[in-house]
């Protein structure tokens, strides 16, 4: 097969998740697999269809293809950190442009629910290496990490916490619409300072769920695409950079640096401005992760996300609609992967009563010491 | 029981340095860049040539967050943790000592408060420095 030019469109033509929630009898792979055989229904595709395969969060390749049945001539594994959804979908992109693959399979599985995974305590590993070190001091987990960065923000900015309320509310809104979506009550910015603290200034509602589930998304050349059950949705633009080196502490400057280049080179592929955008789905670990999202990746000025979300830019109907599916915070904590599918559906026009309206392109961010920046549009070009 | 360092493996210079009322880190001998935890290459200039060298125990503070969520034992909840930036370069988590939380503020000059927890373990924490406004 001849390699795509780097013009080349390519497009996501497939989509398809498990039910998200407490899910014991199923382990990572049989997540994996359910998602997958949801994404093939959703494109026209068959197992046989399927010439390249990158795994996330799922602990083996090699068994999941035993299992699946599957030999494709590309396979991939990565680690499940949730900057790895951009990095999949960006590196996929890349090798169908490239000719390793034709038809590429992302296939994600999360049973952190009922595998009873904890993010503190003697098993957090998360940042450089783990954190172990700093367990004398009672350092641990990432939401004390974006506890820290969060009350850096407020004392150099006056950010508050209603601004990161007016977050967690608004995105609940949004999980209301959504009958997929594991937390679907709306509550009011007092119910939001009633729930209890678990690192402050960070409130319970200011963290993402924990729930098992799967997610896969199928990606193919855009000529291919137009064969296909779907309507296209293709990758317009994409970027990626990184703040590695002494990442095992915040980055002074939110992640600004990365983010500014993720997505300089997204928007410079796409072609099109930020005013273009019809919705935003940012990784919302946390939600001040969102405000530094929406400062690094160009939506507002550096210290002006508290009051941009809580003058309500992020809501449906307004200009910005943002994680219209509830994202990690109330639909399902899928790793950014379930914000690509809602991206994905926002652009086909197909999420009912949560539809932006003339969804023309959608934009996929995630904040991390690896920063990726997505975005989907109607057309090829 | 309260989570213990490792007391005894690549930080053990750390360690043995805060039992003598000292605060030291590896020192890159060919840039002169200070890093901490150890390494065995300097992130900046990757030599492998590097000693143990006291710093100067001060520094000031960059963030702090109150943990609600117990999640060891032995720490009981509500409890603070600070990051520390020493004069040094090298930056730290540690828990604030004679000074309350809401009196924390970016840029505290602080210095080093030796904490005995054990015979054999003392912990690096911080307190405001005295001699500065």
């Amino acid at each position: 097969m001849p390699a795509l030019s780097k013009q080349s469109p390519v497009a996501v033509v497939g989509v398809g998740h498990t039910r998200y929630g407490k899910l014991p009898e199923y382990d990572a792979y049989a997540l994996g697999l359910w998602a997958l055989t949801e994404a093939l229904a959703d494109a026209g595709l068959k197992f046989d269809d399927i010439d390249g395969l990158i795994v996330n969060r799922i602990p083996d390749y090699q068994r999941f293809c035993e299992i699946a049945g599957l030999d494709p001539n590309y396979v991939s594994i990565t680690p499940g950190q949730g900057r790895f959804s951009g990095i999949c979908i960006e590196t996929a992109a890349a090798l169908i442009r490239d000719g390793l693959a034709r038809t590429i399979a992302l296939v994600y599985g999360n049973n952190g629910r009922s595998g009873g995974e904890r993010y503190g305590g003697a098993a957090d590993t998360y940042g450089s290496g783990g954190g172990g070190q700093w367990f004398p001091y009672g350092m641990s987990s990432p939401g004390a990490f974006h506890a820290l960065m969060a009350r850096r923000h407020m004392e150099l900015y006056g950010t508050s916490p209603d601004h990161l309320g007016a977050v967690a509310k608004v995105i609940r809104a949004h999980a209301a619409l959504n009958p997929a979506a594991v937390m679907r009550a709306p509550f009011t910015l007092a119910d939001y300072h009633a729930s209890r603290f678990i690192c402050e200034p960070l409130h319970l509602l200011d963290y993402c769920l924990i729930n098992d589930g799967g997610v896969t998304l199928i990606l193919t050349s855009g000529e291919r695409a137009r064969d296909l059950a779907q309507p296209p949705v293709y990758l317009r633009g994409y970027g990626m950079a990184t703040a590695l080196a002494g990442s095992s502490f915040p980055p002074d400057d939110f992640w600004r640096a990365p983010m500014g280049k993720a997505a300089a080179a997204s928007f410079a592929t796409a072609g099109i401005r930020h005013a273009d955008v019809s919705t935003l789905m940012i990784y919302d670990n946390f939600t001040p992760t969102v405000l530094f999202s929406l400062e690094g990746f160009g939506y507002c000025a550096p210290g002006e996300s508290g009051p941009f979300a809580a003058a309500g830019h992020l809501a449906l109907g307004a200009h910005y609609p943002t994680n219209t599916s509830g994202g990690h915070l109330s639909e399902s904590y899928m790793q950014g992967w379930a914000l690509n599918v809602e991206a994905v559906r926002q652009v086909r026009g197909a999420c009912g009563e949560r539809q932006v309206k003339d969804c023309a392109f959608a934009h996929y961010m995630a904040a991390a010491p690896v920063c990726t920046s997505i975005i989907y549009g109607r057309e090829p070009s | 029981m309260r989570p213990l360092p490792d007391i005894a493996g690549a930080d053990a210079p750390f360690w043995q340095a805060l039992r003598r009322r000292e605060v030291s880190v590896q020192r890159c001998a060919a840039c002169g860049t200070y890093r901490f935890p150890a390494a065995r290459t300097c992130p900046h200039c990757r030599s492998e040539r590097s000693e143990w060298t006291a710093v100067e125990p001060t520094g000031a503070i960059e963030t702090w967050c109150v943990f609600h969520r117990a999640y060891f034992d032995g720490l009981p909840v509500p409890y603070t943790v600070i990051q520390v930036r020493l004069d040094c370069g090298v930056r730290l988590f540690s828990n604030p000592v004679d000074v309350e939380t809401n009196a924390l503020r970016i840029g505290l000059p602080v210095e080093a408060g030796f904490d005995d927890i054990t015979p054999e373990v003392t912990l690096l924490k911080f307190k405001p420095r005295k001699d500065v406004a």
